[in-house]
């Protein structure tokens, strides 16, 4: 058990009529890095809110470093601490005073409060800009805000749900960097997000989640080799050519697939195939060729037959019509 | 649990104390009320016999009747100026005002997030709510007491013999009374997330409370009809506890009414708190 720190088991929430997570169970271990990847209204919001004790699981159950979600909460909350979606910081008051009182509401007080405060604001590189009012702070500023509120109390588990949310690429690496800095001294993260860069660039492991359900686990390179290499994208001028293009590359002992007017090969290393390709096309009217090496974006697409971002419309409405039905 | 409130209580009086337009809009209309109505309705001016062309003969009866008449104004308002009797009035109508629509903030820390924070700490639900209550029934004291001074300072006529003690068991009415109201509305801002929700109910209890109790008339001057709402709206009970101890207008039993208002005032704390606490877990 000392190995575990995040368990969830048969996790289910309904709204309603609606099932937002249906069935979800995953281990964590001390100080790993896990990333729930998946596109908005998938049920990772949902996920992390059941973890930490903001919902209550319609059925089955979850712990932190053993202790119940849903029997000893407040021991959860005092190990946990929680980066929501939202900014919550108080934009009328300073930073030093929004991280002050969350310092305290953890039942510190006086010197110890200021102290935790400070170093709050320091590791989130905010101590410069502490006296400031939040409402002048740029939207990276905010953020680290938001994590900096989440550390005074030192929690050995840490939730951060679509951290970088509406940043820019610059405000994106800070919190990168942070969440890397985190994870080397030894916090366990679990990390929601829509980015598979980011799934990519910083977890041990990533559970590819969709419609409430997890479809695939394993570590980014796990569920890539899944995929079976690199794909070769090849654009012929007409769909005729397409289709001898096609059965010219399946005698060679390709594996081949068509689609209208392109063929899609399946290489295990493009770098190496790609010059026997070559010489099979070179009767054929080729309009473009194109590499695809092995993302999280195609082990969704793969996995669920859509891609990360094209749910926007269909996600917001899910979030709509749960948030009533709450 | 006392701590944690006490961190909420001046997180929410900070943010008020910074928002000074905020604190003068919500003195405006109660200060309006007052000096242009509470002023201009001079009831006791009207009852003059100065200037009327009299026969002598006449002239020592008419005083005499209008003395009588003053001092039926005075049975019934407990003052010689409407003005006094009004201003006594609206220092309770005051926390009515503020404790409905105390459930903003609620609303808006839910939708900004806020709550969720709160509830990942590990704080006892219950201070969350008592911080909320407790910061409006402060803010409705300090308006309560400026309106007074202001009052004061436009001719207000305290009652002959008036001390300090008159004044703290007047604020302590208002602090009951402002906890039963605000307990009340806070509920209602830690059931809905929508803050149209509590302007509505705000706007709909405001007016009819205030008119239905002797706020701003004496009961005995109102239809039987009225007189039966009036007599079960604490709004009622609130103002002649005030007037008994700022003013000196006689009432009945004011140490039962002035304990029976303690005990609304807990035990409405006291369910709308767990009633809040279910709701947030929801």
């Amino acid at each position: 058990m000392a190995e575990t720190s995040i368990e969830a088991v048969k996790l289910v929430k309904q709204f309603g009529p609606l099932t937002a997570v249906k069935g979800v169970s995953f281990k964590v271990k001390k100080g790993e890095l896990y990333a729930l990847l998946g596109p908005n209204g998938a049920g990772k919001t949902t996920t992390v809110k059941m973890l930490t004790t903001l919902l209550k699981p319609t059925s089955g159950e979850a712990y932190i470093e053993g202790y119940s979600v849903l029997r000893d909460t407040i021991k959860v909350r005092r190990i946990i601490g929680l980066i929501p979606q939202d900014l919550t910081a108080d934009d009328e008051m300073s930073g030093w005073e929004n991280v002050l009182i969350q310092a305290k509401l953890y039942g510190y007080k006086g010197r110890e409060a200021e102290e935790r405060a400070r170093r709050s604001l320091e590791i989130v590189d905010l101590w410069g800009a502490a006296r400031r009012k939040v409402s002048t702070y740029s939207g990276g500023m905010r953020r680290r805000l938001e994590i900096a509120m989440s550390l005074v109390h030192d929690p050995q588990v840490l939730f951060l749900d679509e951290p970088t949310l509406g940043l820019d690429v610059q405000g994106r690496r800070a919190i990168w960097d942070l969440v890397r800095e985190f994870k080397k001294n030894g916090i366990t993260i679990m990390l929601t997000t829509h980015y598979m860069e980011e799934a990519e660039a910083l977890s041990d492991r990533v559970a590819i989640i969709d419609m409430g359900e997890i479809k695939a686990e394993g570590t980014p390179e796990d569920l890539k080799s899944k995929l079976g290499g690199d794909k070769v994208y090849i654009e012929a001028l007409t769909p005729e050519e397409a289709a001898e293009a096609f059965s010219e590359l399946g005698q060679r002992g390709f594996n081949v697939k068509l689609e209208n007017s392109t063929v899609i090969v399946k290489v295990s290393n493009a770098a190496t195939s790609l010059p026997e390709i070559a010489r099979v096309l070179s009767e054929r009217r080729v309009k473009a060729v194109n590499i695809v090496r092995p993302n999280l974006e195609e082990v969704f697409l793969e996995l669920t037959g859509r891609r990360l971002r094209e749910e926007a419309f269909d996600s917001f409405r899910f979030r709509v019509l749960s948030h009533k039905i709450r | 649990m006392l701590s944690e409130t006490y961190v909420l209580f001046m997180r929410e009086t900070k943010r008020w104390v910074g928002r000074k337009p905020v604190l003068i809009v919500s003195l405006i209309t109660p200060l309006f009320w007052v000096l242009l109505f509470g002023k201009s309705f001079n009831i006791t001016n009207m009852i003059n016999v100065g200037d009327l062309a009299l026969p002598q003969e006449y002239y020592a009866i008419a005083l005499k009747i209008v003395e009588a008449i003053r001092f039926r104004v005075f049975e019934i308002f407990g003052s010689q100026d409407y003005f006094t009797y009004m201003a006594s009035g609206m220092i309770v109508v005051m926390t009515l005002f503020q404790g409905t629509f105390s459930g903003v903030s609620t609303v808006f820390d839910k939708r900004l997030g806020y709550m969720s924070r709160l509830m990942v700490s590990p704080i006892r639900r219950e201070s969350i709510y008592l911080a909320k209550v407790a910061a409006s029934v402060f803010r409705a004291l300090v308006l309560s007491l400026t309106l007074l001074m202001v009052a004061y300072i436009a001719g207000f006529k305290f009652k002959e013999g008036f001390t300090v003690i008159d004044l703290a068991a007047a604020i302590v009415v208002v602090t009951l009374t402002s906890l039963t109201f605000t307990s009340i509305f806070m509920l209602v801002g830690f059931l809905t997330d929508s803050h149209e929700v509590i302007f509505s109910t705000a706007n709909l209890v405001n007016l009819p409370l205030m008119f239905t109790s002797s706020a701003l008339f004496p009961i005995s001057q109102m239809p039987e009809w009225l007189r039966v709402i009036a007599g079960v709206n604490p709004l009622t009970y609130a103002s002649d506890l005030v007037r008994y101890f700022l003013i000196g207008k006689s009432m009945s039993d004011p140490w039962l009414v002035f304990a029976a208002l303690a005990a609304a005032s807990l035990v409405t704390l006291v369910v709308c708190m767990k009633l809040s606490v279910r709701a947030l877990d929801k």
